[in-house]
C-alpha cells in the first residue's frame, strides 16, 4: 500500500531530521526535574504570547505599507523611522479609548466575544511547526484538530454580532457564519488531498513527507489545484477582501464589530491578522514543505547547498510569501456580492474540490509521483 | 460578461424611403469555460498591474507636504483660494526677483519673504476687473460681494473692494467661469488656518480703480497714480462679515504694524 510505502520511505530518508517539540521535551524532562517541565510550559506560554504580540505589530505595519504601495501611496512614515512605531501608537490609542457597550446589548456576551475570536488563532499558533525544534505540540490528529478549532472561530463573530443588538452587526455576523461554514468545506477538502498524499495528519509528519519535493508539485495537478482551492477558501475564511462581505463598509458600516470600540475592537483586529498568519503558515506547511528546504531529485550538490539555510528561515520565507499573496489579493480584487460568494463556493470550488480529491486518490493508489520516494 | 456584438449596415424602409441603419446583433453568449478563462485572466491582469505599482517607486503620488512646502507644485486643475489676476507681467517679474533676493538674504522660503514685504510699486496690482458683478451673481453661496465706486478720472463704474468670504466658499469655480474679463482665478494658496473666523473675509483687490487697459491708455503718470487707490486685505469695512464674535476685540489688520517693522528690517539688510 502507498501508505506503508510512504512511511517506510520517510523512515529511510529522514535520518537527518529528528523533530522535537516543546511538549516532547517537557514529557522527557519529567523523570529528571519537574522544575524543568514547568520551565518548558512557561516557555511555551511566553513564546506564544510573545509571538502573538509581535505578529500583531509586524503584520499590521506590513499590511499598511504594502497596501500603500499597491495604491501608489507611501503608508506610515511619521511615527518612528519609516513609521515603524505607528502600530504601537495606534495600539496605545485604542487602549486609552472608551470601552463602550451599547445600552440594550447583551453585556456579558458582548464582553466575551472578542476573546473567543482571539482564542482560535492563539491555539493554532501552538501547533504550527516553525522549525524541527520550535513547535509547542505536535498532535497526531493535527489536521483534524485544526479544522475543528478553525470552525470554532466563527462563534466569536456570531456572538459579537448577536450580542451587539444592532442590525448591521447581526447581518454581518450571519453573513460571516454562512461564509465561513461554506468555505470550511472546500478548505477541508483541499487539506484532505495533502493528508492522502502524506498518509498522516500530524503536521510534522506532513513536513517530513515532503523531503523529496513539496506537495504543490509532487502531487501533479491535484496538489497544485488543492493549493489554489485552499488559498481561495482560507482567504474567505479570514473574511478578507475579496470575501469581506461580513464587514463590507459600504453596506454594513463595519459588520459584526460595528459596536466594538477600544481594546475589544483591537482584539478582533488582532484575531484577523493572527488568523492570516496561521492560515499562511498552514498553507506553507501543507503545500510548500513547511520548514523543509527546497530539494530537487538527485541534485545532491544543490540539495546540500539548500540544506545550509536553516529550516526556520525556510518556514519564515514561505509563510511570508503566502501572507504577501493574501495581502496582494486584498489590495487588487473588488469585493464579491453575497450571491457570487455562494455561487463560487457551492457551484465552483466544492465540485472542483471533490473532483480533485478523486484525482489525488487515483494518483496515490497508482503511485504516479513525479519524484518517487525512496531514492 | 462579454457578449459578441456585431454591427451590420442594413437598408430598411421608413415611410417609403430606404434608409441605411446600423443593426446590432448579439451573438451567442460565451460558454462556461470561456467565461471562467476570461475571469481568471482578468484577475491575473489585475494582480500584475498592482504588482507593477508595488515595485515601481515612481508610481507613488504621495507628497510629503510640510517638508516639500518650498518646492510644492500644485496640479494644473487644483482649486485654491480665489484671487485676482495681476496682468502687469513686468512688475510681477520685478517683484518675484525682489522676493527671491529677499528670501535669499533672510534665509527663508519665498512665501515667507513675500509676507514680509509691502511693495510700494502699485503698478504690480493693476487688475482686469471692471466691477461688473457677474461673479457675485454666479456665486451659489453668496460668498462674493463686489463694491463699486464712481471713478474720479474716468467717471465710470470701477471696482472699489472685491470682498470674498472664504469661510462660506465651496470652491466650485463658478465665479471664475462667469467672469467675462478673466480677472479672477482659483489658484491661490490653501493654508487658511486662522485663530479668528473674521479673518476669513477679506478684500481680493489691492487697488480700487479701473481695468488695466484704461490705466495704460493714460500717458501721464501723475494721472495714472490718481486713477487708483490702495486697498489692503482687511482695510475698510468688510460688510459680508455678519458675525461679530462676542468677547473678542475688533479685527485689526494683521501685519499692519508688525510687518512694516520687519519690512524695514529686511530693506535695511538688502541695502
Amino acid at each position: 500500500m502507498q501508505f506503508v510505502h510512504t512511511m517506510a520511505a520517510a523512515a529511510a530518508t529522514n535520518t537527518t531530521w529528528t523533530p522535537q517539540t516543546l511538549a516532547d521535551r517537557a514529557v522527557d524532562s519529567v523523570p529528571h526535574s519537574l522544575w524543568l517541565t514547568a520551565g518548558y510550559f512557561l516557555l511555551a506560554v511566553v513564546g506564544v504570547a510573545a509571538l502573538l504580540s509581535f505578529l500583531g505589530m509586524a503584520l499590521i505595519y506590513i499590511e499598511r505599507k504594502i497596501a500603500a504601495h499597491f495604491q501608489c501611496r507611501l503608508g506610515p512614515t511619521r511615527v518612528g523611522p519609516f513609521g515603524l512605531l505607528q502600530t504601537l501608537a495606534d495600539t496605545l490609542k485604542l487602549v486609552f479609548k472608551e470601552d463602550f457597550v451599547p445600552p440594550k446589548a447583551d453585556r456579558s456576551l458582548h464582553m466575551l466575544a472578542p476573546f473567543l475570536a482571539l482564542l482560535v488563532p492563539v491555539v493554532l499558533l501552538a501547533l504550527i511547526p516553525y522549525s524541527p525544534n520550535v513547535q509547542v505540540a505536535d498532535l497526531n490528529i493535527g489536521i483534524l484538530f485544526i479544522t475543528a478549532i478553525g470552525g470554532f472561530g466563527v462563534m466569536g463573530i456570531l456572538i459579537a454580532g448577536w450580542s451587539s443588538n444592532n442590525k448591521w452587526s447581526m447581518i454581518g455576523a450571519m453573513r460571516a457564519g454562512a461564509q465561513i461554514i461554506s468555505y470550511e468545506l472546500s478548505a477541508t477538502l483541499a487539506l484532505l488531498v495533502v493528508v492522502l498524499f502524506s498518509g498522516t495528519m500530524s503536521l510534522t509528519g506532513i513536513v517530513l513527507s515532503q523531503q523529496e519535493g513539496w506537495w504543490i508539485w509532487r502531487g501533479h495537478a491535484a496538489g497544485f489545484v488543492a493549493f489554489l482551492i485552499y488559498l481561495v477558501a482560507s482567504t474567505a475564511d479570514l473574511n478578507r477582501t475579496p470575501f469581506d462581505i461580513p464587514e463590507g463598509e459600504s453596506e454594513l458600516t463595519a459588520g459584526f464589530h460595528t459596536e466594538y470600540s477600544g481594546l475589544r475592537f483591537a482584539f478582533f483586529f488582532l484575531a484577523e491578522f493572527i488568523n492570516m498568519f496561521t492560515v499562511s503558515a498552514l498553507t506553507a506547511t501543507l503545500f510548500l514543505g513547511g520548514w523543509m528546504p527546497f530539494h530537487v531529485g538527485d541534485w545532491t550538490g544543490f540539495n546540500a547547498a539548500m540544506d545550509t539555510i536553516p529550516p526556520g528561515i525556510w518556514f519564515l520565507a514561505k509563510t511570508t510569501a503566502v501572507i504577501f499573496v493574501i495581502m496582494w489579493f486584498r489590495w487588487t480584487f473588488p469585493r464579491l456580492r453575497v450571491d457570487q460568494l455562494m455561487h463560487l463556493e457551492w457551484k465552483v470550488l466544492l465540485p472542483l474540490g471533490f473532483a480533485n480529491l478523486f484525482v489525488a486518490a487515483v494518483v496515490v493508489l497508482t503511485e504516479l509521483y513525479p519524484f518517487p520516494l525512496g531514492k | 460578461m462579454i457578449h459578441a456584438i456585431k454591427v451590420a449596415q442594413e437598408e430598411r424602409l421608413f415611410a417609403g424611403k430606404s434608409v441605411s441603419v446600423a443593426v446590432i446583433t448579439r451573438g451567442r453568449p460565451p460558454g462556461y469555460l470561456r467565461v471562467a478563462f476570461s475571469a481568471v485572466t482578468g484577475l491575473l491582469r489585475g494582480l500584475w498591474l498592482t504588482l507593477g505599482y508595488l515595485w515601481s517607486p515612481e508610481a507613488i503620488v504621495t507628497r510629503q507636504y510640510p517638508e516639500n512646502r518650498a518646492t510644492l507644485q500644485l496640479t494644473e486643475r487644483f482649486r485654491g483660494n480665489l484671487r485676482f489676476k495681476f496682468p502687469n507681467e513686468k512688475a510681477q517679474e520685478d517683484h518675484a526677483a525682489f522676493i527671491e533676493q529677499l528670501a535669499h538674504e533672510t534665509q527663508t522660503h519665498a512665501h515667507v519673504a513675500a509676507d514680509l514685504v509691502r511693495e510700494e510699486n502699485e503698478t504690480r496690482w493693476y487688475h482686469n476687473c471692471t466691477g461688473c458683478g457677474k461673479c457675485q451673481e454666479a456665486c451659489p453661496n453668496a460668498s462674493i460681494k463686489v463694491f463699486t465706486r464712481q471713478g474720479e478720472i474716468l467717471e465710470d463704474r470701477e471696482v472699489d473692494r472685491f470682498v470674498w468670504r472664504l469661510d462660506s466658499c465651496m470652491f466650485c469655480n463658478a465665479c471664475v467661469q462667469a467672469c467675462p474679463w478673466d480677472a479672477i482665478e482659483m489658484t491661490g494658496g490653501f493654508e487658511n488656518a486662522v485663530y479668528d473666523r473674521r479673518l476669513l473675509v477679506y478684500n481680493l483687490n489691492r487697488l480700487a480703480g479701473p481695468r488695466i487697459n484704461y490705466i495704460e491708455e493714460e500717458e501721464n503718470p501723475d494721472v495714472r497714480k490718481r486713477m487708483v487707490e490702495r486697498r489692503d486685505r482687511y482695510g475698510g469695512e468688510v460688510p459680508l462679515n455678519g458675525f461679530a464674535l462676542p468677547n473678542l476685540p475688533p479685527v485689526t489688520t494683521p501685519m499692519e504694524s508688525g510687518s512694516r517693522a520687519i519690512d524695514a528690517d529686511a530693506q535695511a539688510r538688502l541695502t
